[in-house]
């Protein structure tokens, strides 16, 4: 049995939706899962009856600003102000540092939070969602 | 990048120190684990550098990842006893304006608290206390 702490997480980017690259200086990452439940109780059922309808995911990450331009991390947090966003850009979302323990999608950056106050590190925090099949290797 | 030099980080604070107190008026600096005897009735500093509790700043492994060093500068201010607080607040007005608020060499100051009389002070001084907080950030 292994465990793993926050720290081992990782996210890599690419708003071009094939070669994805490392986010710098990520400092958290969540996703939530969320399936529709369709119900198909009937009339005369003793019982509700439900299947699984349609997945899709919302999340965000927290960078922490460093004007960085090396890799796909100011394309991450400038994506929100894509004029035509199709949902292509290209998500993996790490677990450990081996690269072997991801989830990964396409998705839509919904929203980001820029943010700078006294005493405390720059912080960006990126929402999004996802955008057709996610891929969880985990 | 690479682990950081935590006797880089506290010679650039105590560079910064030496060489303030090195022009006139000079005021004799003692650092941590040095040996020194004051001259009755002359004023001199103290500086004691000191790295506190430690923390992952972002994600990764042990290379692509960030750390955040926290530490804390003592400056204990000693002048002569019984002629009031003037002379000492001078010298802690350099001590002050030395790191208040600014950022060298990626050490990040806070702004510092004193200067703060100490009692009892050492026989025949007047004591007063200057605090830096600071971070720096190691960039692995």
């Amino acid at each position: 049995m292994a465990f793993y702490r926050g720290e081992e997480g990782s996210v890599k980017f690419d708003d071009a939706g094939s070669s994805n690259s490392a986010i710098t200086s990520t400092r958290s990452w969540s996703l939530t899962l969320d399936k529709e439940v369709l119900s198909t109780t009937v009339m005369g059922d003793t019982y509700g009856g439900n299947v699984g309808g349609i997945i899709q995911g919302t999340g965000s990450v927290e960078v922490i600003y460093t004007a960085s331009s090396a890799d796909e991390t100011a394309a991450f947090i400038d994506h929100i102000n894509t004029a035509t966003d199709e949902g292509t850009a290209s998500f993996e979302l790490f677990l450990d540092t081996s690269g072997d323990k991801k989830i990964s999608f396409d998705g839509v950056v919904n929203s980001a939070e820029l943010s700078a106050t006294v005493g405390e590190i720059e912080i960006i925090t990126v929402n999004f969602t996802t955008n057709g099949t996610i891929t969880t290797a985990i | 990048m690479a682990a950081a030099d935590l006797n880089t980080i506290r010679a650039t604070i105590e560079a910064r120190l030496a060489t303030e107190l090195a022009g006139s008026p000079v005021i004799p600096v003692v650092f941590h684990n040095m040996p020194y005897t004051p001259t009755p009735n002359s004023s001199w500093v103290q500086c004691q550098t000191q790295f506190g509790a430690n923390e992952f700043l972002t994600q990764g492994g042990t290379s692509d990842s960030d750390n955040r060093i926290v530490g804390l500068v003592i400056f204990n201010i000693f002048s002569a006893a019984g002629v009031g607080p003037g002379a000492n607040y001078v010298i802690g007005k350099r001590v002050r304006d030395l790191y208040n608020r600014i950022n060298v060499s990626g050490v990040y100051f806070d702004a510092p608290e004193g200067p703060q009389a100490l009692t009892p002070a050492p026989e025949g001084y007047f004591q007063t206390q200057v605090r830096v907080t600071f971070e720096f950030i190691e960039e692995l």
